[in-house]
């Protein structure tokens, strides 16, 4: 097995919402407090290895993004641990040409581009700050890097505007690209664009990764790219990963319920557009995540012990975890 | 913004007809503000030049040359003068002397183009007169007004003494010039073009130096307030709460109060007054461009925190506050001009607008109306084109309010 690039162990983050100083301060005095704190990442524990792809899924505001600007280094954790090949973040992100390994293409092609920065600038701008290459070598170099992600050479004088979505990620994969990363984190990196661009965008991604050997954790809405594309995946609900496994284990044989219905909402005959429909039951609200099990009310095999208890990560199989107080290992699926 | 975001945002300014109006009157502006010295016919700031003679002369009037005057002892012997000035003024004046009929002498002053008010002869000996003089009804003093061929004649009825003196002094007219005060003058005989032509000069300067200033300032300290957010911000944003809620014409008097009047001093009360305006607009667009993904970009690049904000932010912010820095040039020079008015702005040496304005309204209810109506003519139609021109400009960069 591969060396270990990433590591998270019990990784979260809360946000503050509508609440001010004051009202935070008020809190301390008041009988019926707000619940101000939000925790759209809790706990999470999750490994990458060199040259893994790791999909995570989950509905929308379950945290994904959150998690990915952790372990991009661009927004500080409440609380947990985060190395990079064994190194802890405190002193990995202090140098910033060794920060550079861990880079992250975005969601929006259009906002995530500097819309008054000519391309050339947007791929080259780092690589030249921090001596990569000699600012007069630039210009070659974007040429070089855009060649790799499909752009033409003269594409550097030209604005974002000026492009499609699809190049414009493109020209994103290219700015994160240009700073030789080891490790990539696409956070929905193809979610705003057409299903055929999806397509290229993907395979895209995936020379990219045959090339490098990039270490890559991939976030998505859509599981049919997350089973093309992952070696392994987490599931997260509410801020927490209810399972994580091998791909094809966790599509073949998916243990928690959760898992189990957006699996079934999926399509199984069309290869195109496999996005869970929405389950039954309301998606709770973060800032009032129910006790327990967060995926309690709309479990169908919950029982009294599940509102009250919450589930560990348990291994149910080699290299298999997942967070359920009722089932214990895949023999008892039969009975749901 | 490219080439062609360019043309289409020229193109979309032009939709609007007062918009292109006011931009030219601007620019006119702005132009006689840089070409003030060439384009003003005389220089209001050099006070030897100044007459009292010209002063409050209506729209169209000539500049009149003061009359001069001469005097000097003259010793007549033997029928031959000598001329002695007393006050060697400088002047184009002379006297000369000549003798006419027996017991007769002329006194001449030449050039002989000269036109004399008048010409006088004093203590002359006795028995002798000036032809066609006034006496002094006390002193041996004979005047001739506005004598012909600028020479009187000295006679007698006995031969004139062989030796004898006197004092001539002459005066000569109010001579017209070929110089038009096109827009008359105020209350020191200036010129009131060439006036409002500095005024202009220094209205635009301190609306685009304190307007300017107050940009980078405002700007600077509101974006370190979106970046920093928490208490900086909170404080940051007290104050600015804290100017906006005050009136600026208070403000200014007060500072100027305290400070004298100059040039630099109500450039930092303008200052002191409007960097509030861009803190607030430069953090709140600051803020909205910080939630964009592009920001994250530019940190998982590891790009240092004052490059994302000068670098990436304030770009994306500027559009906003050249159009806050549009509108805030006219409120500049207004204020500067109210300022001015009150007599706590700029030195009377030295007048803005305002002013300008202020030094004409005593004249006011004497029919005097030019000195304060057409400054304040061109600063009503200066900050009208600037207003005019700020607020397309914030039309264009709000989608929403454009069509
Ligand atoms: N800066 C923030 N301040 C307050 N709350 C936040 C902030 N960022 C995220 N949240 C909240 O945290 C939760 C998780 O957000 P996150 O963006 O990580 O979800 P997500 O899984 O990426 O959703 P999506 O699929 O819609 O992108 C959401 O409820 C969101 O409202
Ligand atoms: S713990 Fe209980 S509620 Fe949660 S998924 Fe398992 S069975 Fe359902
Ligand atoms: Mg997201």
């Amino acid at each position: 097995m591969n060396e270990m690039i990433f590591e998270a162990k019990g990784l979260s983050r809360s946000f503050t919402v509508g609440g001010s100083p004051i009202r935070e301060f008020a809190n301390h005095f008041l009988r019926d407090r707000q619940p101000t704190v939000l925790r759209a990442v809790d706990n999470v524990s999750l490994t990458l290895r060199e040259g893994e792809t790791l999909g995570v899924v989950g509905e929308s505001g379950c945290g994904k993004s959150t998690l990915a600007r952790m372990i991009a280094g661009i927004l500080p954790a409440s609380s947990g641990e985060r190395c990079f090949r064994g190194e802890a973040y405190d002193s990995f992100l202090a140098r910033k040409r060794d920060a550079l390994k861990i880079q992250m293409v975005f969601q929006d092609p259009l906002s995530s581009l500097n819309p008054r920065l000519r391309v050339g600038e947007i791929v080259g701008e780092a690589a030249v700050l921090h001596r990569l290459v000699p600012r007069s070598k630039a210009k070659d170099y974007v040429v070089d890097i855009l060649a790799r992600v499909g752009l033409p050479a003269d594409s550097i004088n030209r604005y974002p505007h000026q492009f499609s979505g699809g190049q414009r990620q493109r020209v994103g994969i290219a700015r994160a690209l240009a700073v030789k990363p080891h490790m990539l984190i696409c956070d929905e990196a193809v979610a705003a664009l057409d299903v055929s661009v999806q397509a290229q965008i993907i395979n895209l991604l995936m020379d990219i990764k045959r090339d490098s050997g990039l270490a890559m954790i991939f976030i998505s809405h859509d599981l049919g790219v997350i089973r093309h594309l992952c070696d392994r995946v987490a599931v997260m609900y509410l801020g927490r990963i209810v399972e994580l496994a091998e791909t094809k284990q966790l599509f073949a044989s998916p243990t928690h319920p959760y898992t189990r219905m957006l699996l079934d909402g999926m399509p199984k005959i069309s290869l195109q557009r496999r996005r869970f429909m929405p389950i039954q039951g309301e998606i709770p609200s973060p800032l009032h995540p129910p006790l327990g099990c967060h995926f309690h009310p709309r479990c169908q095999i919950a029982t009294e012990h599940c509102s009250r208890v919450r589930p560990e990560l348990r291994q149910i199989a080699p290299g298999h975890v997942h967070a359920c107080l009722n089932i214990e290992c895949r023999s008892a699926l039969g009975e749901m | 913004m490219s080439r062609a975001g360019l043309k289409d945002f020229i193109g979309r300014f032009a939709e609007s007809r007062s918009a292109v109006v006011s931009l030219a009157v601007s620019i006119t502006f702005v132009a006689c503000a840089i070409f003030a010295p060439l384009l003003a016919p005389t220089d209001p700031y050099d006070l030897t030049q100044l007459q009292l003679s010209d002063a409050l002369k209506p729209t169209g009037s000539k500049r009149m040359l003061p009359g001069e005057e001469i005097r000097a002892n003259m010793w007549v012997e033997g029928g031959s003068a000598s001329v002695e000035p007393v006050s060697p003024a400088k002047t184009r004046l002379a006297f000369l002397t000549e003798p006419c009929a027996p017991n007769c002498l002329s006194v001449i002053v030449r050039p002989e183009d000269v036109r004399l008010a008048s010409l006088q002869i004093r203590n002359l000996p006795a028995g002798v007169t000036v032809e066609g003089a006034k006496k002094h009804p006390i002193q041996p003093w004979w005047t001739v007004d506005t004598p012909q061929g600028s020479k009187v004649r000295l006679i007698s009825s006995a031969p004139l003494p062989a030796s004898f003196t006197f004092l001539a002094i002459a005066k000569s007219m109010e001579q017209e010039t070929d110089f038009i005060f096109r827009l008359g003058t105020d209350g020191f005989g200036r010129d009131m073009l060439s006036a409002i032509l500095y005024g202009i000069r220094i209205s635009v300067f301190v609306g685009l130096v304190a307007a300017g200033v107050a940009m980078v300032f405002g700007t600077g300290l509101g974006l370190l307030s979106a970046w920093r957010g928490g208490v900086t911000d909170a404080i940051i944003m007290r104050a600015v709460d804290f100017m906006l809620g005050l009136p600026a014409l208070l403000v200014g008097l007060a500072i100027l109060a305290v400070l004298g009047n100059g040039v630099s001093k109500v450039v930092l009360a303008i200052v002191i007054v409007q960097w509030s305006y861009y803190a607030r607009t430069a953090r709140s667009f600051a803020l909205s461009e910080l939630g964009k993904e592009y920001v994250e970009a530019a940190q998982c690049l590891r790009l240092s925190p004052t490059r994302i904000m000068l670098r990436h932010v304030l770009p994306n912010c500027m559009p906003q506050i050249i159009v806050l820095f549009t509108l805030n040039i006219a409120a500049a020079i207004s204020l500067e001009s109210s300022l001015s008015f009150l007599g706590v702005g700029l030195p009377l040496t030295r007048p803005s607008l305002g002013m300008l304005i202020a030094s004409g309204y005593e004249f006011i209810f004497s029919h005097k109306y030019w000195i304060s109506i057409y400054p304040g003519v061109v600063l009503l139609v200066m900050i009208v084109a600037m207003n005019l021109l700020g607020d397309r400009l914030r039309d264009l960069n709000n989608p929403r309010l454009d069509r």
